[in-house]
């Protein structure tokens, strides 16, 4: 079955090393998404897997063969492009039959091929188009046509969506997840938007500067980031960090100053943690609420959106923070407020960007 | 905080008084090269296609009517030229074409040294034309000439070999002149077309398995082919009307072989004074060219529908 499976990944350009030791196993039927900032190796890397890009070292396993040095039609990927990649000189049709053609496939068998790929992507009354007749949609359609009909065992998706405004991205991402459900193939996706990323992985693999973040599920990054960057990377609006100090350390947990004089508990690890140690507290803007006692927030500026209120401010130690509020939360501009954390919810990061593991986190849906 | 208030009071002024309409003003703007046009090419034009119908030359002009014109007809030299002309034409393009697209397909290659290459091919096309042919005339010299003297030494021929005195010879030895110098012009426009296609086309077709020769065939001449066509209609152009190789090198002989149309013109026009005869030789061409440019336009016409993106 057409499992994924990537061994120590290297990549450099000239001198400049882009890829660091990748190693990933994705299972069959898999939805996995890469994500990362822009820059962060995550086409590269997919070039890679396509054979595209030769890598420095390390093996591509798909189904298990080794493919490394495989042709792309050899290693049964198929692939869609950012900028769709279609032949403007040809129809629809014959964009979609362009594979089939290359391997010379019989007439009939061809026609059925096209026509069904055409249903499933309900581009049927569009066939005799040329690419410059279609709506942005509708092109990305006809590109993802192209990449099944020639029933690839992995689909390598490069950031799809990113030329489609934005109501019409909600929608394909809804059709892509269909697609995936329907056609039973391994997907690797690849995004700098992490809510596609939440909304459509199976699994999300992080990349940050050419390294593997994270590897897990929506909600494993979501409630135990790794690092720092995960935490940061994932959620909306991000997490925020607080810079804070060590002021005692015993077995429920780490006592910590936050900036700005606050004083909390917080149920983590505390191995090799000392007194007096430089921490960043994160906390995410949905988990504070208004209260009594808690950190003082001038805010600056306040986003109703309706359901909720974004508020944006700072702490007395001029740190920025970022609150999810109810939407008709009675907060004014330039007012400051006070807000109140639960402990269980914060994640406790040391000076190198690790996490330290959290004693009661939710547990996580199946 | 947007002033409303303010940012709607745009509105309120009253909208300018046009002075000009638009109608006028531009034709005030295409006013300066309409009188250009009509000084350099609208009135040499009408005084050529006037001249043809008189039988000028040093002495004074006299009407004459349609008799240069039926002179022409009736001439048979004159249909030879004619034919002459188009075998030169197309020959010459066909070539220019062909090398061209080969040039531009290697130069477009990823091939170390590719720069110094996209250089090298420029000197045919920026040396003066005539110091280019003074070269090839020494080329094509029986004697001193480096051909003739290959041949000889690889015993091709057993004496020297004037390629400019025998007629079939000359006639080639001009299209290769020809195409030497038009060649340059026609690869540089291809490979700026083949720089144009979009890399990810190449990719997705090798990622569905398409062969080199098959991408070459079905992505890069479709997207090129605009761009072929416009160039095969500039390239017939001047070589239909190219001169001065023909002249520097044969004059247009031995005994009429290289004798194009433009040629033929300049021979009845200027060197022997006959400038009705030329004049009628001349709208003869007007005329040739222009229903060419016509089927050419309509032929572009039906290829940027058919190789087009179907944008409007
Ligand atoms: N052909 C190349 N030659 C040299 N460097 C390259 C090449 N391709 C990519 N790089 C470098 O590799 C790094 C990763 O590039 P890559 O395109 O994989 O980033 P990305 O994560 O896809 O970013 P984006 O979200 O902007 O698409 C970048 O720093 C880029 O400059
Ligand atoms: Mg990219």
């Amino acid at each position: 079955m057409a499992t994924l499976d990537l061994h120590s990944i290297n990549k450099s350009f000239g001198t400049a090393k882009v890829l660091h030791d990748i190693s990933l196993a994705i299972n069959d039927k898999e939805f996995v998404v890469f994500v990362g900032p822009s820059g962060c190796g995550k086409s590269t890397l997919l070039r890679i897997i396509a054979g595209l890009e030769e890598a420095t070292s390390g093996q591509i396993v798909i189904g298990g063969q080794d493919v490394s040095d495989a042709h792309p039609v050899e290693r049964g990927i198929s692939m869609v492009f950012q900028s769709y990649a279609l032949y403007p000189h040809l129809s629809v049709y014959e964009n979609i039959a362009f594979p089939l053609r290359v391997q010379k496939l019989e007439k009939t068998d061809m026609d059925a091929r096209v026509q069904r790929a055409a249903e499933i992507l309900q581009l049927t009354d569009k066939l005799q188009l040329k690419p410059g007749q279609l709506s942005g949609g509708q092109r990305q359609r006809v590109a993802i046509g192209r990449s099944i009909v020639r029933n690839p065992k992995v689909f390598l998706f490069d950031e799809p969506l990113s030329n489609l405004d934005a109501a019409l991205r909600g929608d394909m991402r809804v059709e892509l997840g269909q697609l995936h459900r329907s056609l039973e193939a391994t997907m690797v996706y690849v995004t700098h938007d992490q809510v596609e990323a939440m909304t459509m992985a199976d699994r999300i693999v992080v990349l940050n500067a050419g390294r593997v973040e994270q590897f897990g599920t929506p909600m494993e990054l979501y409630h135990h980031p790794q690092t720092k960057f995960v935490a940061s990377f994932i959620g909306q609006p991000n997490m925020n960090l607080i810079p804070a100090t060590v002021s005692d350390v015993d077995g429920t947990g780490l006592k910590v100053t936050l900036d700005g004089g606050h004083q909390m508990v917080i149920p983590v690890d505390t191995l090799g943690v000392q007194k007096g140690d430089k921490l960043e507290v994160g906390i995410r803007p949905e988990n504070v609420t208004l209260g009594e006692d808690g950190i003082s927030v001038d805010i600056s500026v306040l986003e109703r959106l309706g359901g909720v209120s974004i508020a944006y401010g700072k702490l007395a130690g001029q740190t920025r923070f970022c609150a999810s509020l109810p939407g008709d939360v009675n907060v004014k501009e330039g007012a400051a407020v006070t807000l109140t954390m639960a402990p269980e919810d914060c994640h406790v990061f040391d000076a190198s960007g690790q996490v330290l593991r959290r004693k009661s986190a939710p547990a996580l849906v199946a | 905080m947007v002033n409303v208030v303010e940012a709607a009071s745009f509105k309120t002024e009253a909208p300018r008084k046009r002075v000009l309409s638009e109608a006028v003003f531009g034709w005030l703007l295409i006013g300066p090269a309409m009188l250009f046009i009509a000084v350099i090419v609208a009135w040499p034009l009408a005084e050529t296609v006037r001249l043809s119908f008189m039988e000028a030359g040093l002495g004074g002009e006299e009407y004459v009517g349609l008799a240069n014109y039926e002179d022409l007809l009736e001439s048979r030299k004159f249909h030879d030229t004619i034919v002459r002309t188009f075998y030169w034409m197309f020959l010459s393009v066909a070539l220019k074409l062909i090398l061209g697209l080969i040039g531009a397909t290697l130069l477009n290659a990823a091939v170390p040294g590719r720069g110094l290459f996209r250089v090298l091919v420029m000197p045919p096309w920026v040396i003066p034309i005539a110091i280019g042919c003074i070269g090839w005339l020494w080329l094509y010299n029986g004697y001193f000439g480096i051909l003739s003297g290959t041949m000889m030494s690889l015993g091709i021929t057993d004496g020297p070999f004037e390629f400019l005195a025998y007629k079939q010879s000359a006639f080639y030895s001009a299209v290769v002149t020809d195409v030497w110098v038009g060649t340059p012009m026609v690869t540089l426009f291809f490979l700026a077309a083949m720089q144009g296609v979009p890399r990810d086309l190449y990719e997705a077709a090798y990622v569905d398995g398409a062969s080199r020769w098959y991408r070459f065939r079905r992505i890069t001449i479709p997207q090129i082919m605009p761009v072929i066509v416009s160039m095969s209609l500039l390239s017939a152009i001047f070589t239909f009307n190219s001169f001065e190789i023909i002249w520097i090198l044969t004059e247009g002989g031995p005994r009429g072989a290289t004798t194009t149309l433009i040629v033929d013109t300049y021979k009845t026009a200027i060197s022997n004074f006959k400038f009705g005869e030329g004049s009628a030789r001349a709208v003869v061409i007007v005329v040739l060219l222009g229903a060419f440019s016509l089927i050419y336009l309509f032929f572009l016409n039906k290829v940027n529908k058919y190789y087009g993106s179907g944008k409007k």
